[in-house]
């Protein structure tokens, strides 16, 4: 059913907390997994500055070190779960708005299910941020598995 | 500073709702969030491939864009209207500074190649606190230089909208923050290209419509205003263009090096150049940022020189001060006058409405678009140098971009806030954070590119020392006064020696003078932060691409 499973990943606890869903859905078919690591132009444009973006968009990427690690931390993060559980784990960096890079990346790679966990947040936050999980489904055609954070809280 | 009061008399610009202008400002609006949001959705194909990088030119238009605020397209004119000689003091100083710029430090950033400006200050001196207080006073300047343009998105909203100034402050200010925080990448250089050419093409068709139709400039207004300016010191005013009628040859001297060295300090302004492709980028791009800005600045200067004829005779049927009599001369006029003077100038000329309106949009545009980089620099050390490199180390992107967000919305009010009753002009509250600049950044920068042995201790006494001089001053001579309702400066002595607009002229030195002895009696700095020190200014340029911080591992 599954061969190809895409965990976009920003290596934060709640997209931690939707890995082990993945690799355990992964395990069971027998998929390849992609662990995929979107900088978010938007959170670089405010936290690094514009001209950052613009550097991005240079193809720089290799003079902004601290933004390499993150990312390779993120996916590496990922990889390691896989490895313990024997599911072969690809690694890959892009840049842009998550969402349309999300399902970028699906279309493009063949995926055919994308394991993502979700804040559940709300008010003021969500006003500020919004729901990358939310707008992925609506961008991406394949299925999509949202794992929300609060999961055990109910 | 020169206000008189008015009690009857407002302003002499046409106030009420005008359709075309306020779809010209709608419009403009609209293309610069299309241009945004078109750039944006453009994926970036591969983060490893480079040579899509924009050239100097394009580069040279952004800095004009970022570096031409309200002060500039409307404040630089009204100082000069109403202070003569002492007002082109701010078109000196607010160009020399790119030749400082150009020598000393733009390749010399762009060797060191980091993201903010607290990162250099926080990793040349190799401390947290040092970054601290750089971030902190990233944000102080951010906000005082806002403050400015918020003032004239004010004022050119009565003349546009038909609003009050204090609705138009706050209808102008909300439109920015959505802008900012919620668009995006509203600074993305093509974006910082495009509006640069609207403001400049909104002010010089501006001037060349009134220059042809009164019959005083055909090609070039800029040398063609000799024999109005003749004519407005005969007939009008003689101090206008008199040496230090106004002010002293002291204050003169004092602004001209607080604008030329905080124009060396400014966050917002170096960050351009950690990004450009290479050495000989960084420095074509400060020429042509100079000429694009100049083309600017020369016109100020003929404005005012117009703007003043028109204002004591105008051709269409306004009253102004000087007609009502309320004023000798137009160097008396009130200060929203002088502040709305670009626009104003085109109305007296009985010009049609939709070019006024034209004028008063590129007013906006210009105060737009160096408000999103001032919001941006503010977000930043806020949430990149604050919150992330010295509260919570593993922040995530969506962390990052809360605090970032927040931190636009609150200095967006925050700017707001003070617009409505600001306490200064807008050139001078500009001058400002210049001052600020000057005093607390451009030793550290300096030095800090400059002389390996500049220690943390050092850096951070020095910035301490700058904040306390320029704080010191403003508060003596404007804030004080203004929020205690004392008339003049608290310490009168202190105005004259050390003023609010120009501290740097006492404050560089001692600044300097505080860096270099603490540096000395301190340790020296570590090998590798000297190793960085002399990457950034190393008579061998680098290979293209390659960053201080890897050179000096390289050496290892």
């Amino acid at each position: 059913m599954y061969e190809k499973i895409l965990i976009p990943t920003d290596g934060s606890e709640v997209a931690e907390n939707a890995v082990t869903h993945a690799l355990d859905v992964a395990e069971k078919y027998g998929a390849e997994v992609h662990a995929l690591y979107v900088i978010d132009v938007d959170a670089v444009d405010v936290s690094l500055g514009t001209e950052q973006v613009q550097r991005l968009k240079d193809g720089h990427f290799d003079e902004m070190p601290e933004l390499q690690t993150e990312a390779r931390d993120a996916t590496g993060h990922v990889a390691e779960q896989g490895e313990g559980m024997g599911v072969e784990v690809v690694e890959s960096v892009v840049a842009g708005q998550p969402h349309r890079q999300i399902g970028r990346y699906t279309e493009k790679n063949g995926m055919d299910l994308v394991v993502m966990g979700s804040a559940g947040r709300s008010g003021i936050r969500r006003a500020l941020l919004g729901s990358v999980a939310e707008r992925t489904l609506r961008t991406t055609r394949v299925p999509v598995m949202v794992v929300d954070i609060h999961e055990d809280d109910e | 500073m020169i206000e008189p009061v008015f009690l009857e008399y407002t302003n002499a610009l046409d106030e009420g709702f005008k359709l075309v202008p306020a779809l010209t400002i709608v419009g403009m609006m609209l293309l610069f969030l299309g241009i945004g949001f078109f750039f944006r959705v453009a994926a970036v194909d591969d983060l490893w491939v480079a040579g899509r990088s924009i050239g100097s030119i394009e580069n040279g238009m952004a800095i004009g864009a970022n570096w031409m605020s309200a002060a500039s397209y409307l404040g630089v004119a009204a100082l000069i209207a109403t202070a003569g000689y002492y007002g082109v003091g701010f078109v000196v100083g607010w160009t020399t500074g790119y030749f400082i710029l150009l020598i000393f430090m733009a390749a010399q950033f762009r060797r060191f190649g980091k993201y903010t400006a607290p990162d250099f200050v926080g990793d040349r001196f190799y401390s947290d606190r040092a970054r601290g207080i750089a971030a902190f006073t990233t944000l102080v300047i951010a906000l005082v230089y806002a403050i400015g343009q918020g003032s004239g998105m004010g004022l050119m909203a009565e003349y546009i909208l038909g609003v009050s100034y204090e609705a138009g402050v706050i209808v102008f200010m909300a439109v920015t923050v959505a802008y900012v925080a919620l668009s995006g990448m509203l600074g993305a250089t093509k974006n910082m290209a495009i509006q640069y050419v609207i403001l400049i093409l909104a002010f010089l068709i501006g001037l060349y419509a009134v220059g042809l139709s009164q019959g005083w400039s055909t090609v070039l207004p800029y040398i063609e205003a000799g024999p109005e300016t003749a004519q407005l010191i005969d007939a009008f005013h003689a101090e206008f263009a008199e040496p230090f009628a106004v002010n002293s040859f002291y204050m003169w001297t004092a602004l001209v090096v607080s604008l030329i060295l905080g124009t060396c300090g400014l966050p917002h302004v170096l960050v351009r150049f950690y990004t450009v492709d290479n050495e000989r980028t960084a420095r074509w791009s400060t020429v042509w940022g100079l000429f694009f800005i100049c083309l600017l600045y020369w016109g100020t200067a003929t404005y005012a020189v117009f703007g003043g004829l028109l204002y004591s005779d105008p051709v269409q049927d306004t009253d102004t001060a000087v007609t009502l009599g309320e004023a000798d001369s137009f160097m008396q006029m009130p200060g929203a006058d002088g502040d709305a003077l670009v626009a104003l100038t085109v109305q007296l000329a009985d010009m049609p409405e939709w070019l006024v309106g034209l004028v008063a949009a590129g007013a906006v545009a210009a105060a737009l678009a160096t408000t999103a980089g001032l919001f941006i620099s503010a977000s930043s050390a806020a949430a990149h140098d604050i919150y992330t490199n010295l509260y919570k180390t593993d922040a995530t992107q969506r962390e990052q971009m809360i605090v970032g967000r927040t931190t636009i919305l609150l200095i967006g009010v925050l700017t707001a806030i003070i617009a409505l009753n600001p306490p200064a002009l807008i050139g001078e509250m500009v001058a400002m954070s210049f001052a600020i600049a000057a005093c607390v950044f451009f030793p550290v920068f300096f030095l800090g590119l400059w002389w390996e042995n500049a220690t943390q201790e050092g850096g951070i006494a020095g910035m301490l020392a700058g904040i306390l001089i320029s704080f010191g001053a403003i508060a003596n001579d404007t804030a004080i006064p203004m929020y205690t309702g004392v008339e003049g400066a608290v310490s009168t002595e202190l105005a004259t020696i050390v003023p609010g607009l120009g501290s740097a002229l006492v404050g560089v030195p001692v600044v300097f003078a505080v860096i270099i002895v603490v540096s000395l009696v301190t340790e020296n700095p570590p090998e590798d932060v000297k190793r960085l020190v002399r990457q950034c200014h190393s008579p061998e340029p680098m290979e293209k691409l390659q960053s201080a911080e890897d050179a000096a591992a390289d050496d290892d």
